[in-house]
């Protein structure tokens, strides 16, 4: 990575600094950026979280993160730079007092690390807390330098409480100052997919109805919900992934063309993208539940055994969707979306299917062979875009076989990818919020997330209805094979 | 779950020392291959593999399913390079060898599906009985375009044909044994339109490529053929109504069959005409019941 301008100096301040993100992504993110001397001149890092430690257990158990999670080869000089402005206060959030802790521990870091009073507050909290802490902030707001916050998802349940959360955050902060994550968008293959539409002259007159037979994007994820039944139970396949991930993946399929690629530009062109869905039938969305069943040779338990979880659950681990966008460019043409848990294989893919040639004159000849061109665009793994194409078989005769033409990421550029938090961090520093979701692609994502769901409150469901390692549930093959398609096998 | 990401690793670990000449790798996989090779298989499927040298570059997973009494899985990985002459690039195949121990070796597809690479064909060659029915079977069918089976390693010839038959509308079947016969069958194609009143034929090899080459006239002639054989390690001689038909000479080996049968797409008729006018098979669809 290489930047045209450095971030200001400021504090980065981490509520759940004990957590599971903090751990595994946050903290390695920072330090890949210090190892590429990303990070600004002055910095420090507050973890703040109930969890009643020491700055220095903290910093320990940080560095072990590092060791464990990190993508770059652990390097005391580069951790020395991370740590030394590291410090941690414990706090219930709410809490008067331990707030003003904090308030305090920021005015002693800029004092001694020179960070300017420009505040980046991530909040890696649970939606229970996330009132209290954005109050917190808000009303402790320094009067000097920045304050940018980094809001997780899930952002609100439904509609009602993603307003609820704006109208909160727009209390205290102007919308150029919130920046609510979707960490696929800061995934190299998901950019790449506007450096592959924008860049390239060749897609872009082919990229609509007239010539793209119909979309599919697939969200698998082999493992199961790992111990967060807290979370999912009450949130499930819809919320967790169709909501953010599916929708975004889709937007940057099938948005326009922004006028550049500020943050304004690209988010006025998805949010178009989102206000032109329709809401699908019900005869167009298939959820289902995982049932015991084997992964990676594994037996593993149904979705209901998980522990938490209620034994008559009705939450949907798999969901899947026939969804069209109603413009000019995409009419008619179909977008397949699915994404589930505990399927066979991990996989997160956007598929563009182009119409047959309209008049194949080997296909007497091709045999059965001779499939559609496929647009493969592979954001994990193996990340990469692939084309396939028609071949003549070399040899006599005029045989026609599909191969593949290949780009992918490591072998071309032979660079690590950036982990998508260490891209969507130093953005928020930089004050870049073009890879971040706007206050009406997430209100536009749910009113179509709340319009499916209170369809389903009228639905009688089997559950479970898939086997954990199978490719899902058979009504949604059944969803797409009424249209005389078919997924996606691998 | 670390079996997928260990096995990531080690092709990582392997790429990143290839590469270390500089030059961009690039995907050189045109399939998924894999090899169910239960005990007594593996040295055979190693050597057919390592015929097939550079001809068709693929990720090729090797399974080996043991007995033992607890779910284990083990895997390897290495990269096989192979240098052509006129090409700027070289062709790199992935081999993957994964011991599938005690309840894990029955649930095969689970333990291949996420490895399979996107986007591309994937054959599997089943070494050894069919186990028709198995759920193993059934696993690999569910992930597998085509199934490339070699019927003379069979012990029940022909009555295991009866069992292939079904498995025909699931999935593209290939047989190593019937590919055997085909510079056979072309000799005896040569011989019409003579051959077009044949009623018996007698055949000194193995008894699957006996059954398949009278399935074969059978179903293309559309009328009764005897079947009489004696035991050889290889057709070494084909009479119809007691006339010699000419030898075609050497015949190919097994990487060159197998080589062949991962080119082909879509499915075999004439193999699926030929195997349901086998003796038992087509015994069992005159009197069924």
């Amino acid at each position: 990575m290489q930047l045209a301008r450095r971030p200001e100096s400021c504090a980065i301040v981490i509520f759940g600094a004990t957590g599971d993100l903090t751990r595994r992504k946050l903290i390695p993110a920072l330090y890949s950026l210090a190892y590429r001397n990303l990070l600004p001149h002055h910095f420090a890092i507050l973890g703040v979280a109930h969890t009643a430690q020491t700055s220095a257990t903290f910093v320990a158990t940080m560095k072990k993160a590092v060791k464990q999670h990190a993508r770059d080869p652990f390097r005391q000089d580069v951790w020395d730079l991370l740590s030394e402005g590291m410090r941690y206060v414990e706090t219930e959030f709410g809490n008067e007092d331990g707030n003003d802790r904090v308030a305090e521990a920021l005015e002693e870091v800029d004092a001694e690390h020179g960070t300017a009073g420009n505040r980046l507050y991530y909040l890696a909290v649970p939606p229970k807390t996330f009132t209290d802490s954005v109050t917190e902030i808000g009303e402790r707001r320094h009067r000097e330098g920045w304050v940018r916050l980094i809001v997780e998802k899930p952002f609100g349940h439904d509609l009602a409480s993603a307003c609820a959360l704006n109208d909160l955050l727009h209390h205290w902060f102007r919308e150029d100052e919130i920046f609510r994550i979707d960490h696929y968008l800061g995934k190299e293959t998901v950019q790449n997919m506007l450096a592959l539409r924008f860049a390239n002259g060749i897609f872009e007159p082919v990229w609509n109805r007239q010539f793209i037979d119909h979309v599919q994007i697939t969200v698998a994820e082999a493992m199961g919900i790992e111990g967060r039944a807290g979370f999912y139970e009450p949130a499930g396949a819809i919320r967790d992934v169709f909501q953010n991930h599916l929708l975004q993946l889709l937007a940057l399929t099938a948005m326009e063309p922004p006028i550049d690629f500020t943050a304004d530009a690209v988010r006025t062109e998805k949010v178009k993208v989102l206000k032109s869905m329709h809401t699908p039938g019900p005869k167009s969305v298939v959820r289902g539940q995982y049932g015991a069943g084997f992964v990676e040779g594994l037996e593993v338990p149904s979705y209901r055994e998980e522990d938490g979880v209620s034994p008559d659950s009705l939450t949907e681990t798999y969901i899947a969707a026939k969804l069209y966008v109603d413009n000019w460019r995409w009419a008619d043409t179909p977008f397949y979306v699915r994404a589930g848990k505990r399927l066979g294989r991990r996989e997160t893919t956007i598929a563009i299917q182009f119409k047959q040639a309209p008049h194949p004159p080997f296909e007497a000849i091709a045999g059965d062979d001779l499939r559609p061109n496929v647009l493969l665009i592979q954001v994990q793994p193996d990340e990469g875009v692939s084309l396939a194409i028609g071949a003549k078989v070399p040899g006599a005769g005029m045989t026609i076989r599909t191969v593949h033409m290949d780009f992918l990421y490591g072998g071309s550029f032979r660079t690590q990818l950036p982990e998508a938090y260490e891209r969507l961090i130093l953005d928020c520093l930089l004050g870049d919020a073009a890879l971040f979701t706007s206050e009406d692609e997430v209100e536009e994502q749910w009113k179509l997330v709340d319009s499916i769901v209170g369809g389903w409150a009228r639905d009688r469901t089997n559950f479970p209805n898939y086997a954990s390692g199978s490719p899902g549930p058979k009504a949604a093959d059944d969803l797409i094979r009424r249209d005389a398609r078919s997924w996606r096998r691998h | 779950m670390g079996l997928v990401s260990d096995i990531e690793r080690q092709l990582g670990a392997l790429r990143a020392a290839e590469a270390a000449d500089g030059r961009p790798e690039i995907r050189t996989s045109t399939m998924t291959h894999l090899v169910w090779c239960p005990p007594g298989w593996h040295t055979d499927a190693r050597k057919t593999l390592a015929g097939l040298a550079e001809r068709h570059p693929a990720r090729t997973i090797i399974l080996l399913p043991e007995s033992g009494p607890r779910a284990e899985i083990v895997a390897h990985a290495e990269l096989k390079v192979f240098r052509l002459p006129g090409l700027a690039h070289e062709v790199v195949s992935e081999v993957i060898e994964i011991r599938l121990r005690g309840d894990a070796a029955h649930h095969p597809g689970s333990v291949v599906a996420p490895l399979l690479v996107s986007g591309l064909p994937v054959f599997c060659r089943w070494r050894g009985e069919l186990a028709a029915g198995g759920g193993e079977l059934d696993e690999i069918l569910g992930v597998a375009d085509r199934l490339v089976v070699d019927s003379s390693e069979w012990s029940r010839v022909p009555a295991a044909y009866a069992a292939l038959v079904p498995l025909f509308e699931r999935s593209a079947i290939s047989d190593i044994a019937f590919a055997r016969t085909l510079p056979w069958r072309r000799r005896l194609a040569a011989l019409w339109p003579q051959i077009g009143s044949v009623e018996r034929l007698r055949v000194e090899g193995p008894r699957a490529d006996a059954e398949l080459l009278a399935g074969w006239l059978r179903s293309r002639l559309k009328r009764e053929v005897s079947l009489t054989r004696r035991q050889a390690a290889a057709v070494e001689s084909v009479r119809v109504d007691g006339q010699q038909v000419e030898s075609p000479g050497a015949l190919p080996g097994s990487s060159d069959l197998l080589s062949d049968e991962l080119d082909r797409p879509g499915r075999d008729p004439v193999y699926e005409a030929a195997v349901r006018a086998t003796g038992t098979v087509a015994d069992a669809a005159c009197h069924p019941g």
